[in-house]
């Protein structure tokens, strides 16, 4: 197992404990949480069900249009696996974007305060201000910073479409239905009950990152495969 | 002038054009930023990526069309939109777009003339081609919708011109006929509610229609069973509860041992087959020694799991269907492809699902109004004899109007087919042999081209008259069928990018005025689309606000009428028997692939969910998908590639009877291993689209020899095996 796993491993697990140890001791709430208290930045999730994707990358364009983004980089992008051999041969894919971390290191990590959170408490890039340092990518434990020549490239759940209380632009056009954005709780609720069901045909069927952590992830992947056949832990 | 939204856009899109024109290497990003404080308008439309023409709402800024959402009231989109509807709105500022009629020159040289010169010549050649050889050789090709359809073949049939062509003999054809021959129509299937559906060749995921995925998704997401029969795990079979690799060309037979051992096991729907159809006792009889065991040696699917279908279909049904699919194993793919769709279609009968909830339903689709016939007189139908040989005894008796554009080019060859009208249709890349079919084009006296873009038609036509992208036009309204059914239209959302383009139903106009039949065409697009309306509650003014609407219509549970000449389901078709075929379906194998030699692979292709056929890998987000995830490739089963030493990613040397071509290949276990397949959406043979050329790799019908059915005509668009070799 690579040295990126484990970390990524160890901080899934301690990512929780952080952020409790930090609700207790009291330390500084960033100007999100306060937000949060107040009922106003409430936790949001994006949902994905990789049991019903086809791949039709209606999702990626679509973000990269609604984010005027040149068409070299992808926020969204797919991990997939084949698994067995012919015909008994069983292809597993994942969404491959911003996890938006609860206390996400990359905002910790970047020298310029590029990143910070956002609505929906969501880990936003500020293009402008990131001077393509690289330290979001080596310290993101899912390899998700894409380094342009002028800013780094990552998913920020469509800042502005939520400011005008609208679904970010890959929920928008996913032709499969299988994306879903709401609430924390309810994408929560909803990604538990979706794995049960596949359960009963995917014996490993799971809600990454939800049923490894007490964190709360900004998105919720159902996998109806272990996390790490999908370069996941 | 009063100031409104239209006016505000002209004058900004007015700017942005003369922009486009004055910057050859205008930067969409370098402009964007600069435009991300402008407002924004929308305004709705229908996607042009694909035939689907999905309701959309377009997003404006600063003149320039930006992005594009699903419009929830138009029942295909459904609110959704896929890759390469995303896409497609950058062939609205695509810099190699046709700007100005064009006159070829030479040998795919062209010089740019006037819209009066150019209509005026091919009025005038026109002419003199009706005159000499008479209207049987003359025709018009096209993908069918609305605009294309009411004002072409007005215009034709105005000419006394008869053979009007669509693509389909290159899509599904074969599966409309055998439909349309036994049921009397193609119905929806009402997947999310059924129990069982066996999917043959059906790949929604690749060849995208936006309602239907949504069915899948719900069906994959609900209790429903689908299992998947398909040389290839597709983008379905790989979320289905069951993969079925078949070999390619023989779904025949697994359909009609299926259907023979539910007719055997009385697992069928008795009280249908004696009251709602004909023909049954024929039908049992001609196919009675089609056994599982049997279909086994010929498909490689074990004789159990036939029997098993067979079980599940007739215990679930009728909320079980076996799918009408659409291009896949049975739309114009192999010689049995027509007698594949009406095993397919008997077989639906067998399980009594016609107009059954979670079965397959004739949903209605909503009406639209008519111009009215004393102030707009249409001209007659022809009765000249079509030149594509449908209808004609000895040629294609049973071949529907869709027409047959690779015959044609035979007969443009022979010299007794004269001239062709071609609009938004890619013919000459489309159809297997791209020498047949180009041969054939240049062979025309006068071949004329209604394009965006220089197609691979396009470049070898005599005239080519620039349209406006749909961004730009605004078109007829058009209703669509179905669970949820709609009339919708496009409006122009910006103004013309380029000022001496224009509309196809302006093109007509001025071209019938030359050709003396501009009396059928004495009214405007506006007033067509007033008397299409004129069934619902809405203004026309209020309708382009809108652009598209629900209309609500019940669905026919429970009716037996069916839309066959016996009004009854026919297992016997006295239509066939009169044109010399078989009058009951039964086994037929395919023109290739039956005994092949040891090095040998049957040769297969379908559609990507991001390209559109060859038409959008010039499209610079869509190709970069295709780079991104290294798609442009044959795939091979492992175990062969291992066998022959073959490697993920290696260069090999395929070659049929018509043609070699070198590709690089993806290694599988998601292929059957006596078959390689082949994504049909690239191979463009056009040097103006420049990007595609970063992806370009083998088409499919540059290996696929020139066939034709005997029943619909359709291309057999996989009848060809290869051998390969590493380079």
């Amino acid at each position: 197992m690579s040295e990126g796993k484990k970390n990524r491993r160890d901080f899934i697990k301690g990512s929780a404990a952080a952020g409790l140890t930090a609700l207790i001791s009291g330390t500084a709430l960033s100007k999100s949480e306060v937000l949060a208290a107040d009922g106003d930045n409430a936790k949001k999730a994006l949902l994905m069900d990789n049991s019903l994707c086809i791949e039709c990358q209606a999702c990626r364009v679509a973000c990269q249009n609604e984010n005027e983004i040149d068409v070299e980089y992808s926020f969204i992008k797919f991990i997939s696996n084949e698994v067995g051999e012919y015909p008994e041969v069983e292809y597993q894919l994942r969404r491959k974007s911003c996890m938006h971390c609860p206390d996400a290191p990359c905002i910790a990590a970047c020298p310029v305060d590029a990143l910070s959170e956002g609505k929906g408490q969501f880990t936003v890039i500020d293009a402008e201000e990131c001077i393509v340092c690289g330290r979001c990518q080596e310290i993101c434990p899912f390899e998700v910073p894409e380094m342009g020549e002028e800013r780094m490239y990552k998913c920020d759940a469509c800042q502005h479409l939520l400011a005008e209380d609208k679904e970010p632009a890959c929920v928008n056009t996913c032709i499969a239905y299988a994306l879903d954005f709401g609430d924390y709780e309810d994408m929560l609720e909803k990604g538990q009950e979706r794995v049960d069901e596949l359960k009963e045909n995917h014996p490993e069927a799971n809600l990454y990152t939800a049923d490894y952590s007490e964190g709360e992830y900004g998105l919720l992947l159902i996998l109806k495969t272990a996390p790490e056949n999908l370069d996941l832990v | 002038m009063k100031l409104t939204r239209r006016n505000l856009l002209k004058k900004s899109g007015q700017l942005a054009g003369a922009l486009a024109l004055s910057l050859k290497g205008f930067n969409f990003f370098d402009w964007s930023a600069e435009a991300q404080e402008a407002e924004i308008e929308k305004a709705p439309t229908l996607c042009n990526t694909c035939g689907t023409q999905c309701g959309a709402w377009a997003y404006v800024k600063n003149g320039r069309v930006w992005k594009v959402e699903g419009h929830e009231e138009d029942g295909r989109s459904q609110g959704k939109l896929c890759a390469r509807s995303h896409g497609g709105l950058r062939w609205v500022y695509d810099s190699d777009r046709i700007k100005e009629p064009l006159k070829r020159v030479g040998e795919e040289e062209f010089e740019p003339i006037s819209w009066d010169q150019a209509l005026d010549e091919i009025a005038e050649k026109l002419q003199d081609i009706l005159h000499e050889y008479g209207p049987r050789t003359v025709g018009f090709g096209h993908y069918p919708r609305s605009t294309g359809t009411f004002y072409g073949e007005r215009f034709m049939h105005a000419l006394g011109v008869s053979t009007v062509c669509t693509h389909n003999t290159s899509c599904n054809a074969a599966r409309n006929a055998g439909f349309i021959n036994s049921m009397g129509g193609v119905p929806d299937a009402d997947l999310a509610n059924s129990k069982y559906v066996l999917m043959i060749g059906r790949n929604h995921g690749g060849g995208i229609r936006t309602d239907q995925m949504k069915k899948v998704s719900k069906a994959l997401a609900g209790d429903t069973k689908i299992v998947c029969v398909d040389p290839r795990q597709n983008d379905i079979a790989k979320l289905a509860d069951e993969w079925l690799p078949i070999v390619p060309g023989t779904d025949l037979a697994l359909v009609l041992a299926i259907s023979n051992y539910i007719i055997e096991e009385g697992l069928y729907d008795e009280e249908f087959v004696e009251e709602h159809a004909i023909g049954f006792e024929d039908y049992a009889d001609n196919i009675s020694r089609i056994s599982p065991d049997w279909a086994e040696q010929i498909t490689d699917i074990p004789a159990d799991k036939i029997k098993e279908i067979a079980e599940e279909l007739g215990g679930n049904r009728p909320q079980a269907i076996v799918h009408p699919s659409w291009g896949g194993a049975f739309g114009a793919v192999y010689a049995n492809s027509d007698e594949t769709a009406r095993a397919v279609s008997c077989l639906n009968a067998l399980l009594g699902n016609i107009n059954q909830e979670g079965g397959l339903i004739f949903h209605p689709t909503p009406e639209l109004g008519e111009l009215d016939s004393d102030k707009h007189p249409a001209p007659e139908v022809p009765d000249t004899r079509r030149a594509d040989g449908v209808g004609v005894m000895g040629e294609f008796p049973l071949a529907g109007d869709h027409g047959l554009p690779h015959y044609l080019m035979e007969k443009a060859k022979e010299g007794t087919f004269k001239s062709m009208f071609i609009r938004h249709h890619n013919p000459v890349r489309n159809f297997p042999d791209y020498d047949h079919m180009a041969e054939g084009f240049k062979s025309l006296e006068l071949s004329v081209v209604f394009e965006i873009n220089m197609t691979e038609t396009a470049i070898l036509a005599d005239y080519i008259l620039p349209e406006c992208s749909f961004m730009e036009r605004e078109e007829m309204i058009s209703a669509v069928g179905g669970p949820k059914a709609s009339i919708g239209m496009r409006t122009e959302v910006i103004p013309k990018v380029y000022e001496e383009t224009k509309s196809f139903d302006e093109i007509i106009v001025e071209l019938a005025e030359r050709l003396d039949i501009g009396e059928y065409f004495n009214f405007t697009l506006d007033d067509l689309n007033e008397a299409l309306l004129e069934p619902y509650d809405i203004s026309l003014e209020e309708f382009k606000e809108k652009g598209s609407m629900l209309v609500d219509l019940e669905p026919p549970i429970g009716e037996t009428d069916l839309n066959t000449r016996s009004g009854d389901f026919e297992f016997y078709s006295e239509v066939y028997e009169h044109a010399g075929r078989s009058a009951v379906v039964g086994w037929q194998p395919p023109a290739v692939g039956m005994n092949i030699e040891e090095d040998e692979f049957r040769f297969i292709t379908g559609k990507e969910g991001f390209h559109s056929h060859t038409a959008t890998a010039n499209i610079p987000s869509l190709a970069q998908i295709t780079k991104d995830y290294d798609t442009n490739r044959l795939w091979i089963n492992s175990s062969v590639a291992e066998e022959m030493g073959i490697e993920d990613g290696d260069k090999v040397k395929v070659e049929s009877s018509l043609a070699a071509r070198e590709v690089r290949v993806k290694v599988t276990e998601r292929i059957h291993p006596g078959t390689v397949f082949m994504p049909s959406g690239y191979g463009n043979r056009t040097p103006y689209y420049e990007k595609s050329q970063e992806i370009d790799t083998l088409n499919p019908n540059d290996l696929v020899p020139y066939r034709t059915s005997n029943i619909s005509g359709h291309a057999m668009r996989q009848e060809a095996l290869v051998t390969l070799e590493k380079v």
